[in-house]
């Protein structure tokens, strides 16, 4: 007996910390959030298409299948929702695990993809749904949930489902958008990511914004000039990864990447001179491999602009 | 007996050389990409470049077993962060799949729980 009562009442109370909402807000909803009815088990593509398309893209909820869905495990992974957003020229951004960051979202007219678990600890289901609205007078939270367009579920029960996430849930940015309540460090790896995805335009625009927000911030120059030099504007990039190293003279990463810069410029010495100092300050075995093959690189440029056509 | 085993185990190099290459950066040799410095803040250990590589491979491997098209495995791992990657290559199976399916381990579970509380079965008293 006392099995089956862990069973039916494994729930603890909800944190006041991330229950409760400052002063008294009013309900609020995003009633024009578009809604894609879920086919069996692809909860994660049907969410994904609802948060994404609410950013003022078309999508294609099978092509979002394609992107996130995994047969073997009947269901999607949390990372390759943000992944998938990235390969549409979105930025995902991990919200704070709070009712206060839900609504700050909410109220900058975005809404939030949720995991949450339907289910009991031993019996999970897993389910993907978005938060588009919160009635505080009636202490629920409505959602585009499955097959429901509007589902109102009471408060107490949301943050018990939600909880078993540990509160995970994320917004689909457009790159000029910051979050609510930007979290610096989570934004900067959060747009390194949409770079590494291949959405450089969308990372630049991004990166500005955190320049905006954070001047002088070395992770968004250093972006700037290494989009730069994906683009082969050298000149550009070197002026980034040159702000870079005035605001940090032992940024091993800038140096290394300013003599690449340098390097392709035909500065050949120069280049030298800045990887000679990252590699004074280099600690990390993790860039060795970098270091060297910058050291090659210019060492073969300057040959071939040394030898006779 | 050997030189199978040896055959195997080059087609295995030769396999994931080829897999690798195909996940190799179009970035020119030496850039150092962002994401270090973006992780540098906070992460003790950083990834290197061949961690990210072995882990491409890895995650391609898994996916494709769980059933993903192979033309888009390739499009799928390229949208990971190399944090990401890592974590997939260490811990796909612990990662949580958001698809509303029952474990059906779980639902025998409780019949059985249930069945046991009504008095016809009698496996956990044994226990």
């Amino acid at each position: 007996m006392p099995a089956l009562f862990i069973l039916l009442s494994g729930c603890a109370s909800i944190p006041p910390e991330i229950a409760e909402l400052e002063a008294s807000p009013a309900s609020l909803e995003l009633v024009d959030t578009p809604f894609f009815p879920q086919e069996r088990y692809q909860c994660g593509p049907a969410a994904l298409a609802t948060a994404i398309s609410s950013s003022g893209i078309e999508v294609d909820v099978q092509d979002l299948v394609d992107r996130v869905y995994l047969p073997g495990r009947q269901g999607s992974l949390q990372v390759e929702m943000l992944a998938a957003t990235r390969s549409v020229g979105r930025l995902p951004y991990v919200i704070d695990g709070t009712l206060q960051a839900l609504w700050n979202e909410l109220a900058a007219g975005r809404p939030v993809v949720v995991l949450q678990n339907l289910g009991v600890a031993l019996i999970p289901r897993w389910h993907f749904a978005v938060v588009v609205g919160v009635d505080t007078e009636q202490d629920a939270i409505l959602l585009r949930s499955g097959v429901e367009q509007r589902r109102v579920t009471s408060l107490k029960t949301f943050l018990r489902t939600w909880r078993r996430s540990d509160y995970w849930g994320f917004i689909v940015l457009r790159p000029e958008e910051l979050p609510a309540d930007a979290d610096r460090q989570r934004y900067q790896k959060a747009v390194a990511a949409l770079e590494k995805a291949g959405r450089s335009e969308e990372a630049a625009v991004a990166w500005k914004m955190a320049i905006n927000q954070w001047p002088g911030n070395p992770v968004a120059l250093f972006g700037l000039g290494n989009i730069e030099l994906s683009l082969g504007n050298d000149p550009e990039a070197e002026a980034y990864f040159r702000a870079v190293v005035e605001r940090d003279a032992k940024s091993v990463a800038a140096r290394n990447n300013l003599a690449i810069a340098l390097a392709r410029q035909g500065r050949y010495a120069e280049a030298m001179r800045e990887l000679s100092i990252a590699r004074e300050d280099a600690s990390d075995p993790a860039i060795a491999a970098e270091l060297a093959d910058t050291e090659a690189l210019i060492v073969e440029l300057s040959r071939d602009a040394a030898a006779p056509d | 007996m050997k030189l199978s085993y040896l055959r195997q185990s080059l087609l295995q190099v030769v396999s994931l050389a080829i897999v690798c290459a195909g996940f190799a950066q179009v970035s020119h040799a030496g850039v150092i990409e962002t994401g270090y410095l973006a992780n540098q803040e906070d992460r003790a250990t950083s990834i290197a470049r061949v961690e990210v590589l072995l882990a491409s491979a890895e995650v391609a491997r898994q996916f494709e077993k769980l059933g993903v098209d192979q033309a888009l495995v390739a499009q799928r791992i390229q949208a990971l962060s190399n944090t990401e990657l890592l974590l997939l290559e260490e811990q796909m199976d612990r990662q949580v799949a958001g698809g509303d399916a029952l474990a059906v381990i779980g639902t025998v579970f409780l019949v059985l729980l249930i069945l046991e509380l009504v008095g016809v079965t009698d496996i956990f008293k044994s226990i």
